[in-house]
């Protein structure tokens, strides 16, 4: 599955960004969120675009210990593997993997198919990509 | 629990950057924002300072709520000692620049001295630099933010001034995230007599609850119950320019300088207006409201015109151009001026020339005079250095005293006391002079069912809400959204971990109060300076539910004289020992 944010709608609170961090790592911290709310300011007013995992495998394909496995919908990791070497920080395209307070990889996983942020957004801007499909 | 214990002190003078832990016991009483703010200046100041000198201070401060998922949590308020006034200056602003500094893990940052030569702070968590600023100043707001994103990143927010604030105009504002301002009493001109043009800051350090789950439970109840219900969600819908339709429905709307209070151009600016036109929306960090409209006419773009700058460059000024007013608001906002006086400065300016007591060029609803004063006001440029001087300062040189509507230096919002007359005791007795900020008793007056009319119960009616406000402003929480003091103890007590009662918020709010009060009673302020713009008392309003109507003298004297009382204040407006005793000052 894939994150899909309706631009028109996100008002870019970042509640979304809070209550993952809030929900995966039991703080509050933009920087330790699965996915990410960009705003650039234009001429004409703002321009925002989502950051979220979007399946590329890149971090499956580097992971020294081949912690980080595709079930098919999202990723999984065995922290019995990761070593938190953070390779696959550096990898992901996105910014969304990021080492926990113990170090250890923080993997996006949609919430195994029901995302705390989607729940959470005031504004229902964001979307499964297969309930807009 | 979410404070960091850490305030973040840099002196420009020397150089100094220094990090020392947050004064427990003050938490305990004034909590953050506002309240905290106030008591480190009262503290740390003395009286008699020189507003633009070195010893004046900056603090900007967060609150325990900031940082977190409670909604409308992203405000910072700054504080300082106001060049307009003299007085104390209590500014809020929105945007994220406050969630940023809890990241980082401050909650306060304290600005002292003044650098030799312009520089800017960077914040990035421990990393604390004062840089140079020489390729900044005397660049606008927009650019000055565009070159700061370029450096530090996109996720790093910025404060900065515009020219206004460089060249010290009693009413210049902090820009953040472009549209969104610090904007009242010359908060822009402390830093630019520090010569700091900005200050940039990200962060990435954790904010932290004792109970997550139960938060998380109480925010999502919050959120849906009570936030996005039809108490707040104008808001999202209209925005503050919903106001302006209330406003002029109800004859309180400042048309031509506060001649009348009905303006024939309301619709042309009015939320439906604004709506058609809009691209999209915009919120604070943590608001689930999104109060922001991008407005992009012509080659402006801005977010807003918010309702104050439609009431006083709009209405005000005679103006019902709204493609003008987002030009002139866009220019403020990358100049640096704040909307509410200039608009003030200008509708006053209009009036000494129409009635030949001085000829400043500018007529009502003179568009084109109009859009070139943002730019001679902030460089104090052709008429723009008499008009850089503010309404009071006009009125002292040129007369017109009786329709400079300022109270204390402080020029009016938009709502006209004559036809809400605990708006005017609001006025009278704000901490920073002529704000609506301190208690909006307005939306029960005019906007709601009680008699305007009338100052039966008024001067109570001030007080509760200048504390509401207070314990508010403090946590810090947004003025949008109206939640009861129960939700406010709910929501407090959960993120510090224990029990805060409505009692307890209710105190700290009069404790606040009273201490805005001690910080100007000791700058010399007395009962007689607690007063309005003689207009509102002589001349009445022309149209509308108000026509006809005053505010007089003898009501609103009898008015500040029952609020005194049951503060416990003395017939010169100073809170008494026995006052303080009670609050634990």
């Amino acid at each position: 599955m894939k994150l899909i944010l309706d631009a028109e709608k996100c008002t870019g609170c970042k509640i979304c960004e809070l209550a993952c961090s809030a929900k995966h790592q039991g703080v509050f911290n933009p920087k330790k969120a699965h996915l990410r709310i960009n705003d650039n300011y234009t001429e004409t007013g703002r321009e925002t675009r989502l950051k979220s995992c979007t399946l590329c495998l890149k971090c499956v394909e580097t992971c020294p210990v081949e912690a980080i496995t595709f079930n098919g919908k999202w990723l999984v990791i065995d922290d019995g593997l990761c070593t938190g070497c953070g390779d696959c920080v550096d990898v992901c395209p996105e910014g969304v993997i990021f080492l926990n307070s113990e170090g250890m990889a923080a993997i996006p996983n949609f919430c195994e198919g029901n995302p705390f942020c989607i729940e959470w957004c005031p504004q229902e801007a964001l979307y499964k990509e297969e309930d807009v499909a | 629990m979410s404070y960091r214990w850490k305030i973040l002190r840099v002196n420009l003078s020397t150089g100094s950057v220094a990090k020392e832990p947050l004064n427990k016991g003050w938490t305990e009483k004034y909590f953050g924002g506002r309240g905290l703010g106030a008591k480190y200046l009262y503290e740390e100041l003395g009286g008699g300072v020189e507003p633009l000198s070195p010893e004046n201070k900056l603090i900007l401060v967060t609150g325990p709520l900031t940082g977190t998922i409670v909604p409308c949590s992203g405000k910072l308020a700054i504080i300082s000692k106001s060049p307009a006034t003299g007085i104390i200056l209590d500014c809020a602003i929105g945007g994220s620049f406050a969630a940023q500094l809890k990241f980082a893990g401050y909650d306060m940052l304290i600005v002292e001295g003044q650098a030799e030569k312009p520089v800017y702070l960077a914040i990035n968590d421990d990393d604390v630099e004062i840089r140079s600023a020489a390729h900044l100043w005397g660049k606008g707001i927009f650019e000055t933010e565009s070159r700061l994103h370029d450096e530090h990143g996109m996720e790093a927010v910025v404060l900065s001034i515009g020219p206004a604030g460089e060249n010290l105009i009693p009413f210049a504002c902090i820009g953040s995230e472009y549209y969104r301002q610090a904007g009242r009493g010359g908060i822009g001109s402390v830093m630019g007599s520090k010569r700091l043009k900005a200050i940039v800051c990200s962060g990435s350090k954790d904010v932290i609850v004792p109970d997550m789950p139960r938060l998380l439970e109480l925010v999502r109840k919050a959120i849906r119950e009570d936030v996005l219900t039809d108490t707040n969600l104008w808001a999202h819908i209209g925005g503050t320019p919903t106001i302006v339709e209330m406003s002029n429905s109800s004859g309180v709307f400042p048309t031509r300088n506060y001649q009348d209070g009905v303006f024939e151009g309301a619709q042309k600016i009015n939320a439906d207006s604004i709506r058609k036109l809009r691209p999209h929306k915009k919120a604070c960090f943590a608001c689930a409201l999104g109060c922001g409209n991008y407005l992009c006419i012509a080659d402006s773009t801005v977010e807003g015109p918010e309702y104050e700058t439609l009431a006083l460059t709009g209405a005000n000024c005679g103006v019902d151009d709204l493609g003008a007013i987002v030009r002139f608001n866009a220019d403020c906002d990358d100049l640096g001026i704040d909307t509410i006086s200039l608009g003030n400065v200008l509708g006053f300016a209009m009036e000494m020339t129409e009635k030949g007591m001085r000829d400043f060029g500018i007529r009502f609803g003179d568009v084109e005079t109009y859009l070139k004063m943002p730019r001679l006001v902030a460089y104090r440029a052709g008429v723009g250095k008499e008009l850089s001087r503010g309404v009071k300062q006009l009125a002292k040189t040129y007369g017109g005293a009786e329709f400079a509507m300022q109270v204390k230096g402080l020029e009016l919002p938009g709502y006209d006391p004559r036809g809400s007359w605990a708006m005017g005791l609001a006025y009278a007795t704000a901490a920073r002079g002529g704000c609506h900020m301190s208690a909006w008793p307005v939306a029960d007056e005019a906007f709601g069912k009680l008699d305007p009319f009338t100052i039966e119960g008024k001067a109570q009616l001030v007080i509760t809400g200048q504390h509401y406000n207070a314990i508010k402003f403090s946590l810090i929480l947004c003025d949008f959204w109206a939640l009861s003091m129960g939700t406010m103890s709910e929501m407090v007590s959960c993120v510090l971990g224990r029990e805060i009662s409505v009692a307890e918020l209710a105190k700290a709010g009069e404790r606040i109060w009273n201490l805005l009060r001690l910080f100007n009673v000791r700058e010399g302020f007395k009962a007689a300076d607690d007063t309005l713009p003689a207009r509102v008392f002589k001349d009445p309003l022309k149209s509308g539910t108000p026509a006809g109507r005053v505010l007089p003298r003898d009501q609103f004297d009898s008015m500040l004289r029952e609020y005194y009382q049951l503060r416990g204040w003395d017939s010169n407006g100073a809170p008494t020992p026995e006052k303080l005793k009670e609050l634990e000052m």
